[in-house]
């Protein structure tokens, strides 16, 4: 009888700690659920936290920065802060890399926001989060953040601004590039960058061809971003939006998704896999295409201005033949870019919100912008830097590209608010099932209205 | 166990057994019962995590969304003269679009897949396809991976127990891809299964001249679900060998010695004594490892992220992605019940019982 019921008891905790660690975001738990490769960050935080009441006696303030982003950006963000700690003896500040992973980081800062801890003070949010974090931000206009804020580009600031309240201060922006080899160009006869699609599905052949022939057995005319995540949203806007279908849903919450230059477009983008374009493109995110241009094995790469710098760097096979251009369209002069980029932010649970606005506007200063442009290529938002004599010199396609940055078209996160992410999935994966062969552009499109509908109850109509 | 009273000794020892348990329980209660609950009490309502917005009782409406199913016949295209019309590529009947057929009111229903039975076509449909999936991904990833495994440990168990040199030594390696850190693991498998030459087994299949250099293992369909069962049974063979191994280590070997001189073929003596004395032993590391490979989570969210669910996969993203919270306590909930449905058949159809004696 007893042993029985020990048994019985033994069964449901089991039970007990199988369901437990698989609802593990109950509020209940408060502990991250996060697989181990998040856990690197928020481990940190309790020994910054326990050495917090020891310094404050002595008037020292700790305040904790998560970073991340990808390539160099870590690395120039954690000297700038070694700058800051030598300058400021009273804000001290501690920078915590955060997953690489904008979806990771993401879910690092909700699990945060949920538990209201002040592990975190200070974070960079992307630039598709303001509308859904804003309830956990602090209003930076009441730390002077609409004086800092006064030369940055207008459109990310009313992004940024969540019902009157500046929640983020724009720290760097982001648009979809086209680079180019520009020694494969002129050895095949071509006197500039595509900007056609078909100009760019020509050429690519052409030197995916030639390459092949003398012996390159692994060179491919053009890479991009195909796996199923955030950036195909990216990419496939820009080649939706570059072909005159729209913007998904247009910022008058009309879904516009469904049209026939949709469709083609998307369909021409299923036509590249395993023409011009790697098979394995559907699993590649930003770094996996710059591998492979890294190594010399592309003639085209769509991909962020931070693969510039990086081009440029030692080990690069690419070094001094490349160039960066703004993307194809259908036509001539159809171009677009996805607005991309990054925002600090100061949660609303920190503890020193003055302090932490303070290493936040200087973090987001024309000064720092200049050397993070300098050296690790991000593009400012500050319009002052792009008629900067050393920006220029350094980065010589950043004032030509101004109009790339300025005119960038925005995914829909703000008609969509906080919906977003689920828009962003249903596109995304749908257009996933366009690159594998599943469906075709038409069906594709015509998926994704039903599902929009479905989840945002908007009208529907042409772009 | 079952006599009533006893002698003062017994109840005395009894009563203390219950206050040694005591402290046990009740951080039981605070860590494990509470959460239970409340994912229970959650998957009632439509709260949204990390927010403010006020949450509401929806009662079942989140396992309704989860759960709902339908089977369609899927019709011919037909021509002006009413005849079905065939594709000239394949050979094949073409059929309408699923879409078509699905019902749209009250809920959306979408396609899981589709399947011919006596000819005609049918078409599976379900309010959260994604999910659906999920659960069908995981219980097949759960079967092949446990079966292998037990093959494989097997093996291995019997070649660990053997005696020869440097046997100490062996039993240490074989642990080594259990002791590496799932997220490690799964990030240096995903290297290796890159879609391009600089991925190993690309690398490996093309100069065994298979394959063009460049499958796609991690996004093409066909691919996913075969990769992530071989680096589950290469990470987890070792530990299904090390259970299997100790318990051969508790059979005794003068049974062996009779069955030699009984002139039984090795073969024999493994299913005939190794195999049925083994049975407690394979029973609790069949049970362990099936609910352990039905709650994966790193493995697919690591290697495949958004591309293709487990059943723990899917949950975390509606829960952080999505902010779902009512919604992944409710998928929660029903991987608990699939979980209870492997347990207890396993109990039953091993005859693990609770009371021996």
């Amino acid at each position: 009888m007893k042993r029985r019921y020990l048994a019985v008891m033994g069964l449901l905790v089991i039970m007990a700690m199988v369901l437990s660690a698989c609802g593990g975001g109950a509020p209940a738990t408060q502990a991250p659920p996060a697989p181990a490769a998040q856990e690197a960050a928020p481990t940190e935080a309790p020994a910054a936290e326990a050495a917090a009441p020891a310094a404050e006696s002595s008037g020292v303030v700790n305040l904790t920065f998560v970073s991340g982003g990808p390539g160099a950006g870590l690395d120039f963000t954690t000297k700038q802060v070694e700058e800051w700690n030598a300058a400021h003896p009273d804000i001290q500040v501690k920078i915590i890399a955060g997953p690489s992973s904008a979806t990771d980081r993401y879910g690092l800062y909700l699990q945060t926001f949920q538990a209201q801890s002040s592990d975190i003070d200070v974070m960079e949010i992307d630039v598709i989060w303001p509308g859904d974090l804003a309830e956990h931000l602090v209003d930076l206009n009441e730390y002077g953040g609409a004086e800092a804020v006064a030369d940055d580009f207008p459109a990310i600031v009313t992004n940024n601004t969540v019902d009157g309240r500046l929640v983020g201060l724009p720290f760097f922006t982001d648009g979809g590039l086209l680079y180019y080899r520009t020694d494969l160009l002129e050895k095949y006869g071509y006197s500039a960058p595509p900007a056609t699609w078909a100009e760019l599905e020509e050429m690519a052949a052409k030197i995916q061809e030639g390459e092949r022939a003398e012996g390159n057995q692994d060179f491919w005319g053009f890479v991009w971003q195909g796996k199923a995540y955030e950036g195909l949203t990216c990419d496939a806007l820009e080649w939706v939006y570059s072909s005159g279908g729209g913007t998904i849903v247009s910022p008058e919450k009309v879904i516009t998704i469904n049209n026939d230059a949709a469709a083609s477009a998307l369909d021409r983008a299923y036509s590249w896999i395993g023409k011009i374009s790697p098979p394995g493109v559907t699993s590649f995110q930003e770094e996996e295409s710059r591998r492979v241009w890294h190594g010399g094995n592309a003639a085209f790469m769509r991909n962020w201005p931070y693969a510039y710098s990086l081009s440029n760097g030692e080990d690069s096979a690419v070094v001094g033949k490349f160039d960066a251009t703004s993307l194809p369209g259908a036509e001539a002069g159809m171009s677009a870019a996805t607005l991309g980029g990054w925002q600090l932010a100061v949660s609303k649970y920190s503890k020193h919100p003055k302090e932490a606005a303070e290493f936040v506007k200087w973090l987001a200063s024309t000064e720092s912008q200049k050397t993070r442009a300098i050296n690790i290529s991000l593009i400012p938002t500050k319009k002052a830097l792009y008629e900067d004599a050393d920006v220029a010199a350094a980065q010589p396609f950043m004032p030509k590209l101004l109009p790339v940055f300025t005119s960038a078209v925005a995914r829909p996160s703000t008609a969509t608010a906080p919906r977003y992410n689920e828009v962003s999935n249903i596109f995304f994966t749908n257009v996933s099932d366009v690159l594998t062969g599943k469906q075709s552009g038409a069906d594709a499109v015509a998926n994704i209205e039903l599902d929009l509908q479905d989840l945002l109850g908007f009208e529907v109509g042409a772009p | 166990m079952a006599r009533a009273g006893g002698s003062d000794l017994a109840q005395q020892e009894q009563r203390l057994a219950y206050w040694l348990l005591a402290p046990t329980f009740i951080i039981l209660l605070v860590i494990a019962i509470y959460p239970l609950v409340s994912v229970f009490y959650n998957s009632f309502t439509n709260a949204v995590f990390a927010s403010t917005t006020p949450t509401e009782f929806v009662g079942l409406q989140n396992y309704q969304t989860l759960l709902s199913m339908t089977i369609k016949v899927v019709p011919p295209k037909l021509d002006e003269a009413g005849q079905p019309i065939i594709d000239e590529a394949t050979g094949q009947i073409k059929y309408e679009s699923a879409v078509s057929v699905l019902p749209r009111e009250p809920m959306r229903f979408r396609q899981v897949t589709q399947f011919n039975l006596f000819g005609t076509q049918y078409v599976l449909g379900a309010t959260d396809p994604d999910f659906i999936r999920a659960v069908w991904d995981t219980i097949i990833f759960a079967v092949a991976t446990v079966f292998l495994e037990l093959v494989l440990g097997m093996i291995v168990a019997l070649i660990v127990n053997a005696n020869f040199k440097g046997r100490g030594l062996m039993r240490a390696i074989i642990l080594v891809p259990w002791a590496i850190p799932t997220a490690v693991s799964s990030q240096m498998w995903a290297y290796m299964l890159q879609p391009n030459r600089t991925g190993f087994f690309n690398t490996l299949f093309w100069y065994l001249g298979l394959g063009s250099g460049e499958i796609p293992f991690l996004s093409d369909p066909a691919w996913q679900l075969p990769s992530m069962i071989m680096i589950d049974v290469w990470k987890t063979t070792p530990f299904m060998a090390l259970l299997l191994l100790a318990g051969l280590q508790l059979i005794p070997s003068d049974i062996y010695e009779a069955a030699d001189v009984d002139g039984a073929s090795p073969t024999r003596q493994f299913f005939q004594l190794t195999l049925p004395l083994l049975r407690g032993t394979i029973a609790v590391a069949l049970v362990f490892r099936t609910l352990d490979a039905l709650r994966v989570f790193d493995l697919f969210q690591i290697v495949l992220g958004q591309a293709r669910y487990s059943m723990a996969s899917y949950t975390y993203y509606q829960l952080i992605q999505n902010r779902q919270m009512g919604y992944s306590s409710a998928s929660s909930v029903v991987i608990f019940v699939v979980l209870s449905i492997f347990a207890v058949a396993y109990m039953r159809s091993l005859g693990v019982k609770s009371d021996e004696h």
